[in-house]
């Protein structure tokens, strides 16, 4: 075993989040009752794209990093139920890049990870549905999929 | 004393050292029995031996200072119970107790000795012991034992690889997929009947249908068959509840071997490129289900033709069954025929399915019940060389440049050699244990805030900047981002015994270790450290033509350690082998 590559990438991320990140964004360890930080478990936003049926509204994620990061993906989820034809039911993002045999490099950061995510937002890919509801008012009806969007929306509003 | 006087003949004057040294075993079972005999008979002054477990039956074959009346005792204390008639002069303590236990074994109970021997059965325990050792600075000799293999490393804190410089295989776990949808090996079949089926069917826990992490599965269809499967298993268990025998055997095996499997036969994507499940080899099954006899399985224990494995499957199905019905708690127990039986029947039915090997009651207990085999044999030979390995330590520890001249053992690779040596190798530059600089800081956690505890560290190690400070287990508690908690008191992050981690903000330092000792003293004490500079991304053996230390291990012409190769003809000749894993150069 060499040294805890897992924690080390973590607080390098961390730092290179803090010099740098995207507006609108946030990612942080979750903080623990004694106020102590845990590295392994994040939290993070993403906020829909303006101009899109997204826009104005932060989306909530858990990241967890496992033991064998960054030789394996973080696991990043949105809520349970979170309204997205790529979401499965639990709130996991089906994502090429989150996924170990696809597209996952132990090079690819927290930013690009989660810039990722937002480009999935308004443009799903079609062919790796995850979900009924959404995935089928998508595919099927989209003003129906539009309304529930905005619906989501507003539950996940920007606090202005 | 015959003893004293044969020990000198064999080792010389300096072995009456044996006489002064406070030795501490770690494990009284296969080794440590072993190892406890070697060490009395070297007539150590103390002998401490400490194991957290007690006796069971299945130790009885190996473990030979305990009898049939000890099972259920504590292993350390029947042990030194046990060689009390030998003519020994050793001291002999016990401690029944988790090594890993702070509170029963603190750093301080560690340093008292002069030598630890491991004789443990777990990576996690023997990870802490390296890690004492090298806080402490005492010599430990590691041992292992897998069947007819078996390994003994001396560990010279800093001067030789450490446990933890090699990286170590850790057990192997399978994907949910593949277990549940595309089985590819006989212990696929096993586990999915002993982790899924089974538990799903008899498991007294409310069967709360656990949530499938999707995220596993290739593909959404796939994950879906597999939550339908997870669900109708659920109502299986009120079949089981209500219905008689006959109808619970042929609803289930239906369920699970033709139901299931054509669901996942729909699944296109699965079969493109693997070869698909065919009912081919069961399909006369219920001609075998007309009369079934719940007493089959105490009677033929074969398992070679469709007959005796379907037969099997549904006598001990109905035997369980009954079980439950009484409201006993089932677990899986590979001594326990009938779940040994029912996992047995229901791997190789699926199996079949797949066309992969059946497997007999043998193997499949071996595989469904972990066990690791151990020879008694092999553990009495590693213990000897364990307890050879630290004479030369005792023989040569005024001059530290031989003692790091002894020799690692294994088991051979070759054919003529038993037992093999190789020499013991550097330190990892960035092994995650002992490359790190360690020290011991004593604080009083009570009275002491974590605003104090950074401004200390910075001004004693010139720190330029700021520090981070992290615990072990990754929990950081400051940085220049986490400022909320400088007022607080140590008390509310950290005990007596934590391990804390700190890094300079400025990364112009190597990480550091310290060891945490809660005192009354208001004063923080901090190690004496020499921290060195980060090394700019570690090129691992740049400097090894002018590297000092090369001459440590150099020369072994004259060899003064201690033959360990044996040999099974006469042939004397001292053949290095390669230690099964990475070697780096001294």
């Amino acid at each position: 075993m060499s040294r805890d590559l897992r924690t080390e990438r973590i607080q390098q991320e961390r730092k290179q989040w803090r010099k740098d990140h995207p507006f609108g964004f946030y990612a942080k360890p979750t903080k623990k009752s004694d106020g102590s930080l845990d590295l392994h478990n994040w939290t993070a936003g993403i906020p829909g794209k303006q101009g899109t049926i997204w826009e104005n509204a932060t989306y909530p994620l858990t990241i967890s990093f496992p033991e064998d990061y960054p030789a394996k993906p973080p696991k990043i989820k949105f809520p349970p139920a979170f309204y997205h034809p790529n979401v499965y039911p639990s709130g996991t993002i089906c994502l090429s890049i989150l996924n170990e045999e696809q597209d996952w490099r132990p090079a690819i950061n927290i930013k690009s990870l989660l810039l990722g995510i937002q480009e999935l937002l308004d443009t799903p890919n079609p062919n790796s549905p995850a979900q009924e509801p959404a995935w089928k008012a998508f595919s099927k009806s989209p003003e129906e999929y539009q309304k529930k969007v905005k619906l989501q929306a507003q539950q996940y509003k920007d606090k202005v | 004393m015959a003893v004293d006087s044969y020990i000198k003949k064999m080792f010389g004057e300096k072995s009456s050292q044996f006489a002064d040294a406070k030795v501490l075993l770690v494990g009284a079972g296969g080794i440590g029995c072993e190892l406890l005999k070697d060490l009395i008979m070297m007539n150590i002054g103390e002998i401490h031996v400490l194991d957290l477990d007690t006796i069971d039956l299945s130790n009885l074959n190996r473990q030979f200072l305990f009898r049939h009346k000890d099972i259920k005792q504590s292993k350390s204390k029947t042990a030194i119970a046990a060689v009390e008639f030998f003519n020994y002069k050793s001291k002999l303590y016990a401690y029944h107790g988790s090594v890993l236990d702070t509170n029963l074994f603190p750093l301080s109970f560690f340093k008292q000795f002069n030598i630890i021997y491991n004789a443990l059965d777990n990576l996690e325990a023997r990870f802490y012991m390296n890690r004492m050792c090298l806080y402490l600075n005492i010599p430990l000799y590691e041992s292992g034992t897998t069947g007819l293999k078996g390994q003994v490393q001396p560990i010279y804190p800093y001067l030789t690889e450490c446990f933890s410089c090699v990286p170590k295989e850790t057990p192997k776990t399978f994907p949910v997929c593949t277990i549940r949808s595309t089985p590819s090996k006989p212990v696929h079949c096993i586990t999915w009947a002993k982790d899924f089926l089974f538990s799903q069917l008899f498991s007294n826990e409310d069967t709360n249908t656990q949530e499938i992490d999707a995220s596993e599965f290739t593909n959404e269809e796939e994950a879906e068959a597999s939550k339908k499967e997870v669900n109708e298993l659920a109502d299986l268990k009120k079949i089981i509840a209500n219905e008689g025998d006959n109808e619970i055997v042929i609803k289930i095996f239906e369920k699970i071997f033709i139901a299931d499997i054509e669901r996942l036969l729909k699944i296109e994507e699965l079969w493109k490129s693997r070869e698909k499940p065919s009912f081919e080899q069961i399909k006369d099954y219920d001609h075998f289900f007309k009369d079934i006899n719940k007493e089959y399985l105490t009677t033929c224990k074969d398992q070679s033709t469709l007959e005796e494995i379907l037969k099997t499957f549904a006598s001990s199905l109905l035997r369980l069954t009954d079980r439950f019905k009484n409201n006993e708690n089932i677990e899986f127990d590979k001594d326990d025929e009938d779940t040994l039986f029912f996992v047995m029947s229901a791997s190789n039915i699926r199996s079949l399915i797949f066309n992969i090997p059946t497997k007999n009651e043998f193997d499949v207990k071996q595989i469904a019940g972990n066990i690791i085999p151990a020879v008694a044999t092999t553990n009495a030979i590693m213990a000897g060389f364990s307890a050879l390995s630290s004479v030369n330590y005792f023989l040569e520890n005024d001059n530290i440049n031989r003692v790091v001249k002894s020799k690692m053992v294994f088991d051979s690779s070759s054919t003529d050699k038993v037992v093999n040596s190789s020499k013991l190798i550097k330190p990892n530059p960035s092994c995650s244990a002992c490359s790190i600089v360690k020290g011991i800081i004593t604080i009083d956690l009570s009275s002491t805030t974590l605003g104090q505890l950074r401004d200390k560290l910075i001004e004693k190690y010139n720190y330029g900047d700021d520090v981070e400070i992290m615990t072990l287990d990754s929990r950081l508690l400051y940085d220049f981002d986490l400022e909320d908690n400088l007022e607080e008191k140590l008390t509310n992050f950290i005990n007596d015994q934590t391990v804390l981690l700190i890094n300079d903000s400025d990364e112009k330092f190597d990480l550091i270790e310290l060891y945490v000792l809660n005192s009354q003293n208001s004063e923080i004490i901090l190690p004496e450290l020499n921290i060195p500079l980060k090394k700019i991304k570690p090129s691992e053996n740049e400097n090894d033509e002018n590297d000092d230390d090369d001459k440590l291990l150099v020369d072994n012409e004259e060899n003064n350690d201690i033959k360990v190769t044996v040999s099974l003809d006469d042939d004397d000749d001292l053949v290095e082998e390669q230690p099964p894993m990475k070697k780096r150069k001294f």
